[in-house]
């Protein structure tokens, strides 16, 4: 093709996660020693410790960082739609999301059926949130980022990366 | 005629007069009776296909000859009938191969002979039509279990007519069109689920169910593989 499409429209990540947004921050995500790009295949064994993400930005300025799954339980019937995962917030600019507030602890992928996406959500705050403001979804499942980022006022996000994963088969299974 | 002139045991014969008579009572006799041979001759499609049923090399150059007559020709000129219906015949003598062996020549909707592939749009996927029939119900089935699958990008644009198909069934609900999709996907609980949320699901999308994303080759054989998902 040669017009060059967006792989997180290609991949609905826009549609059905977020909206369209204009990406303004970078943001670098990498399980240990694989770099994650959209789109790409991670093992839920390399992903099971929560990634390295480093974000550039203004020092004064705090992020949010969130990551979920929209294809819970399974990608042909996902009415678990959208399973939380991790949930940082006022990390400052230009460092990595351990400098933040952890909302929700990290939960590596445990995808049960098909091919799941994972998708990272960076946001930027306005101001810093207070954690008595911040209440943190009470469940993981029936998660919404559009619903979430409305409530925090975080508008439209700065930056979205996303890969996928599967279930690993059980290492007795016999390959031909 | 020239396979005859370059076999020709007597030299005192002079090759550029054969003539018929004595080419006819040469070669094996006619199973065909003029008459069913000038009524054969205005049914070209069933000419076609009894010649593309088998390829003999010895006759071959004659059937180039006379079947680009035939075809260039109207149908209701006799001579040329009658002649194409005698190379028909001699390749009715001859049996039939087996339908796994490539064909020399195939045939178009009009009943002319092909001998290259053009404008045919199906994907062979390399392998013969019993075994591409399997791994498209077997793809099919998988992926309308798990909503996406990752398989090679060839596999994946064969398989969504036929996904397409199984989805239009199950829109379409009536216990003839469930017994057909029985048919065609290996696992009957994929189906039952399949005509139970269908009407939901894809209730006012008109088609299209399935997106294809290209992804990273392969490492093994660097095939382009690519991710199928149900809309």
């Amino acid at each position: 093709m040669s017009r060059f499409v967006d792989p997180l429209v290609v991949g609905r990540v826009i549609g059905e996660v977020v909206d369209l947004f204009v990406p303004s921050v970078a943001m670098a995500v990498s399980y240990g020693a694989k770099d994650v790009s959209n789109g790409c295949h991670v093992k839920p064994s390399m992903a099971a410790d929560q990634p390295l993400v480093r974000i550039s930005g203004r020092r004064n300025d705090l992020y949010t960082l969130l990551m979920t799954d929209p294809d819970a339980p399974s990608p042909s019937d996902p009415n678990m739609r959208e399973y939380l995962h991790w949930i940082v917030m006022n990390i400052p600019g230009g460092t990595d999301a351990t400098k933040g507030d952890v909302v929700m602890p990290y939960l590596g992928p445990q995808p049960p059926v098909g091919i799941h996406r994972y998708v990272l959500v960076l946001f930027q705050q306005k101001s810093r949130i207070v954690d008595g403001y911040a209440a943190p979804p009470a469940d993981r499942p029936y998660f919404n980022t559009r619903a979430f980022a409305f409530n925090h006022e975080l508008g439209l996000p700065v930056a979205v990366v996303y890969f996928n994963s599967q279930r690993e088969p059980s290492g007795n299974r016999r390959r031909r | 005629m020239a396979a005859f002139a370059s076999t020709s045991p007597s030299p005192a014969i002079s090759a550029s007069t054969w003539r018929m008579e004595s080419l006819r009572a040469a070669l094996p006799a006619l199973r065909t009776s003029p008459s069913a041979a000038i009524g054969a001759g205005l049914r070209p499609r069933k000419q076609a296909v009894r010649l593309g049923a088998s390829a003999s090399p010895f006759l071959r150059s004659s059937f180039v000859s006379t079947s680009s007559a035939s075809s260039s020709a109207s149908p209701s000129s006799i001579s040329s009938a009658v002649s194409a219906s005698l190379a028909f015949s001699y390749t009715s003598s001859f049996s039939v191969e087996s339908s796994f062996e490539h064909r020399l020549f195939g045939t178009d909707v009009h009943g002319r002979i092909l001998a290259m592939r053009h404008g045919k749009r199906i994907p062979r996927l390399g392998r013969p039509a019993d075994q591409r029939k399997a791994l498209l119900r077997g793809l099919t089935t998988q992926l309308l279990k798990h909503g996406r699958i990752k398989t090679t990008k060839p596999r994946a644009k064969a398989m969504r007519k036929w996904v397409d198909k199984m989805i239009t069934l199950a829109k379409d609900g009536s216990l003839h069109k469930r017994r057909q999709a029985l048919g065609y996907i290996y696992e009957k609980h994929i189906v039952h689920a399949l005509f139970a949320e269908v009407p939901d699901r894809y209730g006012e999308r008109p088609g299209g169910y399935t997106r294809i994303i290209p992804t990273f080759p392969r490492r093994g054989d660097n095939a382009p593989m690519a991710y199928i998902e149900l809309v």
